[in-house]
């Protein structure tokens, strides 16, 4: 009865870790639902598909990624650190160019931002951005006219950044980091087959140093984390074990049936993609500029 | 028997080694360097920025003498004090550089408050571009600021919880890095003096 104790107090310590997590903070940052993302409901429909149409083609032809959101309120929280929060969690922008930004609209304070990714700062700066802002968006934004003011502010986004990155600059998708779990897998197979070589009278003994030796290879390769350590107990007792058994006539390929087990590791971090439009990885330093009307 | 449990003892050592933080340590510390050269690449683009944004001042707003004269004397301050990835351990010189660039920030929002009395100034492009840019390069000091903090504190924790505690103690001595924090002057709203 003691290992299925073993694994209730397990599951248990899981469950604690998965509703620990998630950080508290002044204003929740939306969910990216496209292009245009109009959550103050100040745009029609009519605006809304245009431009969403009109900034697909154009992230097709520059692999530049605009994206417009609006809010009804900022709920007290200042402007450039809504909008920064905003641009880290949805990657607005290729991965490594970073060619993102986000024309971000506060309906109830007035106020608006452009948050420039940093590939894209070279040729939509502060200057620029500073004006579109002043000069195009905010006259039509005093008249009521915000289906005017959105559509003339990011025809002149394009138009400042076109150019600056062609369609063919897409870089191949790469996993994130260098946490690369494929290359923890070549020493681990190594080492349940050195385990089950040296240990194979010894079951319970394999299974011990696998449930040690293991985690540390998660450590080593795949950097800390409490819900990785645990699976990777569990994966080297059971691999321990199981390499102990298979390999006791003293050697047939024991990495064999690890293999495709491991495989699932490399696609579990891959997030959802809300209507077919997520952003690309973009990374941002704040640059870009704000006003009001 | 004997061999074969001596050698896997050795490969467990290695792996305990790289296990304990020692590789990880080194990282986060570089990520602390690298946050700082960023802090330090905005602050010198508002230096940059302040020479133009005198001059342009200036032409409008010539006898605003005593503002002008001590933005240019904080910025030459602010400029003068540099810190290298190597004193970033030391409290003495993170606070002097605090206080000179806090200096340069209130100095310049004293400008800014004196500006709204010359609706001319206030309408001229090139003002307005510099403007645009300086509140640019205040953004993105604050948020290159929090990715600084940030990371000093994860490396801070990493040499204190336990393996890598040790691991730093015995093998890489490496220092307790300081906070870059938001300045006092920035915090506090300048005064308006309407004569």
């Amino acid at each position: 009865m003691a290992p299925f104790r073993a694994l209730r107090i397990c599951l248990l310590l899981l469950g604690t870790l998965l509703f620990s997590i998630g950080p508290v903070q002044a204003l929740t940052v939306p969910a990216l639902k496209g292009r245009v993302n109009d959550y103050a409901q100040i745009l029609s429909p009519a605006t809304i598909s245009q431009l969403d149409n009109a900034l697909k083609y154009f992230e097709q032809q520059e692999s530049t990624q605009l994206v417009v959101l609006t809010v009804p309120t900022l709920e007290g929280d200042s402007l450039e650190d809504f909008s920064i929060r905003v641009a880290e969690s949805w990657k607005i922008g290729q991965k490594k160019i970073d060619s993102g930004a986000i024309l971000l609209v506060a309906k109830q304070e007035k106020k608006l931002r452009i948050e420039v990714g940093y590939g894209l700062e070279g040729k939509l700066t502060d200057l620029v951005s500073g004006r579109i802002i002043h000069d195009i968006i905010v006259p039509s934004f005093k008249e009521g006219n915000f289906d005017q003011g959105i559509i003339n502010g990011v025809t002149a986004m394009m138009e400042a950044v076109k150019g600056e990155f062609s369609a063919k600059s897409v870089p191949p998708k790469k996993n994130s980091k260098q946490n690369d779990p494929a290359g923890m897998i070549v020493p681990l197979v190594i080492f349940f087959v050195f385990l089950g070589n040296f240990l194979h009278q010894n079951r319970p003994a394999a299974a011990a140093i696998g449930a040690v030796g293991c985690p540390l290879f998660g450590l080593f390769f795949l950097g800390f984390s409490w819900i990785t350590l645990l699976i990777l107990v569990i994966v080297g007792l059971f691999g321990g074990l199981i390499a102990s058994t298979m390999l006791s006539g003293g050697g047939h390929g024991g990495g064999f049936f690890l293999g495709p087990g491991f495989g699932g590791f490399g696609g579990s971090s891959s997030g959802d993609d809300s209507g077919g439009f997520s952003g690309g990885g973009g990374d941002f330093g704040g640059g870009g500029a704000s006003g009001d009307w | 028997m004997q061999r074969p449990i001596k050698l896997f003892t050795l490969f467990l050592i290695a792996l305990t080694l790289s296990g304990c933080g020692y590789n990880a340590l080194q990282m986060k510390e570089e990520a602390v360097s690298k946050a700082w050269a960023d802090i330090e690449s905005n602050l010198q683009r508002r230096a940059d920025l302040i020479p133009n944004l005198v001059e342009t001042v200036k032409g409008y707003a010539g006898h605003e003498k005593e503002t002008l004269t001590q933005v240019t004397e904080a910025r030459s301050k602010a400029s003068s004090i540099q810190l290298s990835p190597a004193d970033l351990g030391n409290p003495a010189a993170m606070k002097q550089l605090q206080e000179a660039q806090g200096g340069l920030t209130s100095a310049l929002s004293r400008l800014m408050v004196v500006v709204e009395k010359y609706p001319d100034l206030k309408a001229n492009q090139s003002f307005r571009d510099l403007q645009s840019q300086l509140e640019g390069t205040e953004n993105r000091i604050n948020v290159a600021r929090q990715r600084y903090n940030q990371a000093v504190e994860d490396f801070n924790a990493s040499i204190r919880v336990f393996p890598a505690s040790l691991t730093n103690s015995l093998l890489l001595h490496l220092q307790k890095k300081e906070y870059f924090k938001a300045e006092a002057g920035a915090q506090a709203v300048p005064k308006v003096n309407f004569k």
